[in-house]
């Protein structure tokens, strides 16, 4: 994917180098500009008005149709599953979108060279970006959001802020993570098509090839090909034992890595969302009551911080040792 | 100290050389003028020194200051004006010069930057609005945050009319007259030597020629061109204007009419009189004072003398 050419092997710029360092007051200056930058075009408001929208439309939508749910004071519950099943979606396409050009863009413009002209290292930039990039997509979720909530309480008649705040908090953390993989691809190029092609990648991988994972493990596992076997588990259905099989543990694993899933997991520990809990209680009885510890809803933030980390790390590593 | 040292600095991209085994000094408070066609090297050599590549070999060192590993407190120093660069289409000048001076921890006014640079009358309209002569000079500006002590332009007349190139040389002027060392690259030797102490001629990746403004000067001597048309031509006439005393080269320009031009030392007449002579009507002719454009071309063209 990348067309860089490695550096050539030049005197040494080890990583403890004052060059390569991270300075904060840099990383501050680039983040605010890149947010300012951000901030004066459309899609700042854009996707403000998107978010509200959307939560104003779901909400809309439940309390036409939802009189049922509403009677069982379920109607914030059902918004958070609703919501979340569309935002699982949407953000990343759009944090792929604001993440895409973030560096290859700058280096394409050669914009970048203004950048780094002024003392920033190279990490300075990186992070910036996505802070300032991850601050876009926060900031806007939080506006609205914001906006929504009068709208949402009138319409539902009072809601639950902890669902609420824990949708918001956990679609931000969800955000800057497929931020921090939109930028750090964007950072291995100078080209913004190859930038592009590799976040149509990254959507495809986790929305195409992932889902598509589970029905071929599932194949593999029934006719035992490979190292592919099933478990046998048993589980109580109207007071009868019934029989099973399910997948391997570490084809659980493999499937939960998606961050679309670890999503999903999250907001059941951030809400009390009835609909999203009794997904997993299911699943425990799968497991003879107890999950793995990588199916547990805590792990789905270590995942995440995963998604947040690696891909940045990755991309700070590397982009201080290429030319620009 | 030195305000730039390059040494023995080789650039390559896969099989192609971008420089080779490059070395000069850039001392301190000088205005130095780094020459070339475009293609020849010029920007390679100023990545480097602004640390956006890695050198394949040899090293750099600014202000006495490894390039690669003390960069981020060689550009704290430094004021660049980066080449085929595009500002922030939704910045305006303002916010491009804020984050300058915010990047940079200086105290300055955007205000008076933009005023020095004659762009004053659009500090809040959006950069993408501007045209290209605008952009280099919020880009020039931009390098000025800080008072530097060196200033890096790259190619900084691009874009800009007559009197805008007349502007900058005059800010380069107050520059170095407040101290800074001024590095300057250009592909048009008019706009440096009206300016530059030193000027280095970069051809191909090497240095062919370093020498001061009146050094190179004087190594045309007071040689005139003279270029004649003629409505014929043939080898023989050719080798005799060669063999002339007075002329120290002659080149057969081609075209319909043919055109020859040749280096005169001293009388233009004895070209014209041995063309006639042999029976060559000479059509038209004119004559130039040699100037360091003659020198830049000679030292930047295939058929130009060797370096010194």
């Amino acid at each position: 994917m990348s067309t860089d050419t490695e550096a050539g092997t030049g005197t040494g710029s080890g990583t403890t180098t004052p060059s390569s360092s991270i300075n904060v007051e840099s990383v501050r200056a680039i983040a605010k500009k890149d947010f300012q930058d951000a901030v004066r075009s459309w899609v700042f408001w854009g996707l403000s008005i998107f978010f509200f929208v959307l939560l104003v439309g779901v909400t809309g939508t439940l309390s036409y149709f939802g009189e049922d749910i509403a009677a069982e004071g379920a109607t914030t519950d059902m918004l958070v599953l609703f919501t979340s099943e569309i935002t699982r979606l949407v953000i990343p396409l759009i944090a792929l979108v604001l993440g895409w050009k973030a560096i290859a863009g700058e280096r394409e413009t050669g914009s970048i060279k203004i950048l780094l002209s002024l003392p920033h290292s190279r990490k300075d930039v990186l992070l910036g970006k996505l802070l300032g990039r991850s601050a876009v997509l926060s900031v806007s979720l939080v506006v609205g959001f914001a906006l929504a909530a009068v709208v949402v309480a009138a319409l539902l008649g009072g809601f639950d802020v902890v669902d609420y705040v824990g949708l918001l908090a956990m679609s931000i953390v969800y955000g800057v993570a497929y931020t921090s993989i939109a930028v750090a691809l964007s950072s291995l190029t100078r080209s913004t098509t190859i930038a592009g092609a590799a976040m149509v990648g990254v959507f495809v991988l986790f929305y195409v090839v992932w889902n598509a994972l589970q029905q071929a493990f599932e194949l593999l596992a029934q006719r035992e090909i490979l190292f592919f076997d099933t478990v046998t588990y048993t589980f109580e259905l109207d007071g009868q034992e019934v029989q099973s099989e399910r997948l391997q543990d570490w084809v659980y694993f493999i499937l939960n890595v998606d961050p679309g899933e670890a999503y999903n997991r999250g907001l059941s520990l951030v809400t009390n969302t009835d609909a999203i809990e009794a997904q997993v209680q299911l699943n425990e009885q799968m497991f003879g009551g107890e999950l793995p510890f990588f199916l547990q809803d805590w792990f789905s933030f270590l995942i995440l911080l995963f998604w947040i980390v690696v891909p940045i790390a990755v991309a700070l590593w590397r982009f201080d040792r290429v030319d620009l | 100290m030195p305000a730039i040292t390059v040494d023995s600095l080789t650039k390559s991209y896969g099989q192609t050389l971008a420089l080779e085994d490059l070395s000069f000094t850039v001392e301190e408070g000088e205005v130095f003028g780094f020459l070339g066609p475009n293609g020849a090297g010029k920007s390679t050599t100023i990545n480097v020194i602004l640390d956006f590549i890695r050198p394949t070999s040899g090293r750099v060192e600014v202000l006495g200051l490894d390039a690669q590993t003390h960069s981020r407190e060689i550009r704290a120093q430094t004021g660049v004006l980066p080449e085929g660069v595009e500002t922030y289409d939704r910045l305006t000048a303002r916010q491009h010069l804020e984050f300058a001076i915010d990047s940079k921890g200086a105290d300055d006014d955007p205000e008076a930057l933009l005023e020095r640079v004659d762009l004053l009358d659009a500090i809040d309209k959006k950069a993408g609005g501007y045209s290209k002569g605008m952009e280099q000079r919020l880009m020039l500006a931009m390098a000025l945050v800080g008072e530097p002590e060196l200033l890096i332009l790259d190619e900084p007349s691009t874009g800009l009319d007559p009197n805008g190139a007349r502007e900058m040389r005059e800010i380069v002027r107050e520059e170095s007259e407040r101290g800074a060392t001024v590095f300057f690259s250009s592909h048009i030797m008019e706009q440096v030597e009206a300016v530059c102490n030193r000027v280095g001629i970069l051809r191909d990746g090497e240095m062919v020629a370093i020498d001061t403004v009146s050094g190179l000067r004087d190594s045309v001597g007071n040689g005139t061109t003279l270029r004649v048309t003629v409505d014929r031509i043939d080898d023989a006439a050719m080798e005799a204007v060669r063999s002339l005393p007075d002329v120290t080269e002659a080149r057969l320009e081609g075209g319909d009419p043919p055109v020859i031009t040749a280096q005169v030392d001293g009388s233009k007449t004895a070209v014209l009189g041995e063309l006639e002579d042999r029976g060559i009507e000479v059509r038209d002719f004119s004559t130039r004072e040699a100037s360091l454009e003659d020198v830049f071309q000679s030292y930047t063209t295939e058929t130009g003398v060797e370096a010194r």
